[in-house]
């Protein structure tokens, strides 16, 4: 009750102080800015985006080709001097000759002809369009149905199908069940042809946005009626959910930033001193200040999700972001030196969280690693398809576990020492590390640290594998593989980083030997619950034993971690913190190698 | 009167401070994390949908299940090598397909091909299966030639005729010619003016709210001094990233025409992004405030700036791919001069709160 109360003051000072800064020279100007902003979108939206106007010149022999290429900023026509033979003596890229197209023989020759030839596509698509009798112009209409499969869903989804697709032999497939329940294709009775006109024209009008000129196959692709010509017919990619992710990250991330100048402000100048000082609960003081922001951001995600028109189940997936959001801005917060160290680390942090977000969910509805970003689950609300409960497990449950675990690493850290100290980044954070150690519990101390380091372990390899899943085969798995081991290693010295900023015990040859031991135990202990926990999934395709080494018996990989930990160690042992690098490096190495062998039935 | 050597003596100090914090290369990382993401993004999602791309897996067959009459559709769909049709009756084929022993069926209506009616197909795939994708990618293809062979059958009831236009030859897979030269060439170079942009804010607000501006002030330098030198440091450290990432480009086989030029124009564009963001700074005084006007003010000038034909932006993807009008220069002066005032304005503010 007590704490309660406390955390209300803090959290309602803090809304004062937020006021206070909110003057009255910032407030008309943000106004106008937005109204500006408003105005300024419009416009562009009206004039469109002048960025590659003349980009390509191409040669016409006659002025009908106008029709094709009229409206495209992208060319520059000039008229085509008869009996021409080499156009790239004239600087073209394309021409128009009596009917046919020539091109150079360059990229840029062929890149012109590409985007020409979508010109000359959605040229023939007005025509046809106008036409009065459509069902000549477009004889053909696909019905599509995509049926749910019955099978187990694990072997399509992890990724392995893009390697060994199923294949189809000469023999006749019988089913087991043969379905009932089937509607014969019919007419077009139940379509006025008028409605069919309409609908292809929406559709050419959602294709003339600026993103779906980069390339042909991408399209997208949504609230279409059910039949369709075939050139309609394209893999559905969200492009609607690009924008959704910025719509909530900007939000999210501004309102993050004021929590970490919040916190940066209370250590400029020593100003958190009385607060710290206070009799009042470090936990108390920190989530006192985020409360405010927390509920901010809550406020501002259900504002979007209700103009979007989208169900307020949309509401949970987000919570988790919102945490993470807020647990690396008191990170942060708490580690920067000077405000440019915060920019820089902060920009950094919201690129890659945002990457994070947004690429998986790119593929919702395609691939089960969209599933990875909670943004997928809001795209499912969105499109009515909802979410199960594994679904929110499987896709937040690393969000919730690395803002806890930050929170408490912060929390824990929230003293004057570690405040006030004008260190350099990775020095703040070995002394936050040796405050996590115990003077009289090390070693468990040690294992703890290592169990902790082991989501934002998963979320790292997670990147890999949402970074790199689509590059071909073998290359894909060895640059995950390397990457993964080098962030295993990393995350395995941050204990011994902490033992030796601890400066308790010291580091003879006894105790780097028996770190490396628990320090492995910790690892094997963590990797295996989190496993057990979340991502029995991905952990089951190849990628995953890539990434996990969950295959084999326990105490080879334990041998491993304990192995390549002691390198680590060695080397801190003989050169200092100095040498740490190279230690880790060689483990790396032996971690890699270790990982081939085990997996070469893939690789070779 | 400015005294140009104290501006160099805190410019230098700020590069110093930024070498010695090794933010700079955090800044570095942060552009290639960018860039590599903008690439993974097209390449990848490219591969991805690109039919030829899972063609060349060898030797494999996607069973495909036929129902319904015979029609010109089920030879089109047998020619196709990396498909292997079954004609069967709809119910097994469906049940089969749930079975995932098949990857897709399609199912056409009886209409005839020069009946007053559309032919209709029914095409079933996979849900949430990314194989439904290759198979639709595939099958489209296919769908395509047979709704070119009914629309050349019906031809005659056409009362618009096209031009026709015939490619010379044809253009193999996906190109990212335009993707790299009309999107990530610009985003790349103007990169660095927006984080050079941010830092300015940082250098100047910390000195204001950590307090240390009066310490300054006690050396001969005056605030419009201790602004100008912070302002050059963050402009300095632009045509050193442009270069970089020029001949990063240019090592992967990336040509670019007119080098100078370019750097000429991001330099200046990128000078007139920083004197705003330093004189948004040099008014608010403290860095929340002034990174929040700023960003937004940011993004209202960038949308605004692109929206006009010829501007910067795509005067450098022309000078890029080699052919910009000699009128580049003219939006050159045009970008000096928005300087030159801007340098005006901070001026102004800056006397303006030296004196209150």
């Amino acid at each position: 009750m007590e704490s309660l109360h406390q955390l209300l003051t803090i959290a309602i000072w803090e809304i004062k102080r937020f006021q206070g800064s909110m003057t009255r020279d910032l407030l008309p100007i943000a106004a106008i800015l937005f109204i500006l902003l408003i105005l300024v979108s419009g416009f562009t939206a009206q004039q469109g985006i002048h960025l590659q106007d003349g980009i390509y010149r191409i040669g016409v022999d006659s002025q009908k080709y106008f029709n094709i290429i009229g409206g495209d900023m992208r060319y520059q026509v000039y008229a085509l001097p008869p009996d021409i033979q080499n156009i790239r003596t004239l600087g073209l890229d394309l021409a128009i000759r009596t009917e046919s197209l020539l091109r150079t023989n360059d990229d840029k020759g062929s890149a012109a002809q590409k985007s020409f030839e979508r010109d000359y596509q959605a040229y023939l698509d007005t025509l046809y369009r106008h036409q009065n009798d459509l069902y000549a112009a477009y004889p053909l209409w696909i019905d599509t149905e995509s049926v749910v499969s019955e099978l187990d869903f694990l072997a399509t989804q992890s990724g392995r199908q893009l390697a060994s697709p199923y294949q189809a032999s000469n023999t006749l497939p019988v089913p087991e069940n043969p379905e009932k329940d089937i509607v014969a294709p019919s007419g077009v009775d139940s379509y006025n042809m008028d409605d069919l006109r309409l609908q292809l024209e929406q559709e050419a009008a959602r294709g003339e946005d600026q993103l779906g000129r980069y390339t042909d196959i991408l399209q997208q692709q949504e609230a279409l009626g059910e039949l369709r010509v075939p050139s309609m017919l394209s893999p559905p990619l969200p492009f609607d959910t690009i924008i959704f992710i910025f719509i909530f990250i900007f939000p999210l991330y501004f309102t993050s930033q004021f929590f970490m100048m919040s916190i940066m402000n209370e250590r400029t100048l020593r100003q958190g001193e009385a607060l710290i000082a206070s009799p009042v609960r470090p936990a108390i003081v920190v989530f006192g200040k985020m409360l405010p922001y927390a509920l901010g951001m809550i406020l501002i995600v259900t504002i979007i999700l209700l103009m979007v028109g989208a169900g307020i189940s949309a509401i949970f997936p987000l919570i988790p972001v919102i945490l993470f959001f807020l647990s690396f801005a008191l990170f942060i917060g708490m580690i920067s030196r000077s405000y440019k160290e915060l920019s820089f680390i902060s920009i950094f942090f919201s690129t890659v969280a945002t990457s994070y977000l947004f690429f998986p969910s790119i593929f919702a509805n395609v691939h089960v690693v969209s599933l990875l970003s909670p943004v997928t689950l809001v795209i499912h609300v969105m499109d009515g398809t909802g979410y199960t409960l594994t679904d929110y497990v499987y896709s937040t449950s690393l969000f919730f576990l690395t803002s806890f675990i930050l929170f408490g690493f912060c929390i824990r850290n929230f003293h004057e020492e570690q405040l006030f100290t004008e260190k350099g980044i990775t020095e703040t954070i070995a002394l936050f590390l040796g405050t996590m150690v115990s003077t009289r519990y090390w070693f468990l101390s040690l294992v703890l640290i290592t169990i902790m380091t082991i989501p934002f372990v998963f979320m790292a390899q997670m990147m890999y594998l949402v970074l790199f899943f689509n590059l071909p085969m073998p290359f894909s798995l060895i640059l995950i593989m390397f990457l993964a081991a080098l962030t295993e290693e990393l995350a395995k010295s941050a204990g011994l980083i902490g033992l030796i900023t601890h400066r308790y015990p010291a580091l003879s040859w006894r105790i780097v030997l028996l770190s490396a031991l628990l320090i492995a135990l910790g690892f094997i202990l963590g990797e295996k619950l989190l496993l057990f926990v979340t991502l029995s999934q991905i952990s089951d395709s190849v990628f995953g034993a890539a990434l996990f080494l969950s295959i084999g018996l326990l105490w080879i990989p334990f041998l491993l971690h304990a192995g390549t930990t002691l390198c680590s160690g060695i080397a801190l042992k003989i050169g200092g913190r100095r040498f740490l690098p190279v230690g880790i490096m060689i483990a790396t190495v032996i971690h890699c190698l270790y990982n081939m062998y085990l997996l070469q039935g893939w690789i070779w | 009167m400015v005294n140009h050597r104290l501006v160099t003596i805190i410019a230098k100090k700020e590069l110093r401070g930024l070498s010695e914090e090794k933010t700079i290369i955090l800044a570095i990382l942060l552009q290639l994390f960018i860039a590599m993401f903008s690439s993974f993004l097209m390449v990848g999602l490219s591969a991805m949908y690109d039919p030829s791309m899972y063609g060349r897996i060898s030797g494999v067959q996607y069973g495909i299940g036929y129902a319904g009459n015979d029609t010109l559709l089920l030879d089109l769909l047998a020619r196709d090598p990396s498909l292997m049709v079954y004609q069967m009756d709809p119910g097994n084929a469906i049940g089969a397909l749930k079975e995932r022993k098949l990857a897709a069926v399609v199912w056409p209506s009886g209409t005839s091909p020069d009946a007053e009616e559309p032919v209709v197909v029914k095409l079933y795939t996979i849900k949430n299966d990314i194989q439904s994708t290759v198979i639709e990618v595939k099958v489209k293809d296919i769908l395509l030639d047979y709704e070119g062979i009914l629309r050349d059958i019906r031809r005659d009831r056409l009362d618009l005729q096209p031009i026709t236009v015939t490619p010379s030859r044809p253009v193999a897979g996906s190109t990212f010619y335009e993707f790299i030269y009309g999107l990530l060439i610009p985003l790349l170079l103007f990169m660095p003016a927006i984080i050079s942009a941010g830092l300015v804010i940082d250098l100047i607000t910390e000195e204001f709210q950590q307090q240390t501006l009066d310490t300054l002030r006690s050396t001969p330098a005056t605030l419009e001094e201790i602004v100008n030198g912070k302002i050059l440091a963050c402009i300095a450290i632009i045509p050193i990233q442009v270069v970089l990432w020029l001949f990063l480009l240019m090592l992967n086989g990336i040509r670019i025409a007119s080098v100078i030029e370019i750097l000429l124009h991001v330099v200046f564009a990128s000078t007139a992004l920083i004197l705003i963001a330093a004189t948004v700074a040099v008014h608010y005084q403290e860095r929340t405030k002034a990174q929040f006007i700023f960003s937004t003010a940011t993004i209202v000038v960038i949308l605004l700036i692109l929206a006009l034909p010829s501007n910067p932006v795509n005067l450098i993807v022309l000078l890029a791919v080699g052919g910009a009008p000699v009128t580049h220069w003219a939006v050159m002066a045009a970008s000096i001069s928005a300087c030159l005032i801007l340098l005006i304005v901070i001026r102004n503010v800056i006397q303006k709160k030296e004196f209150a």
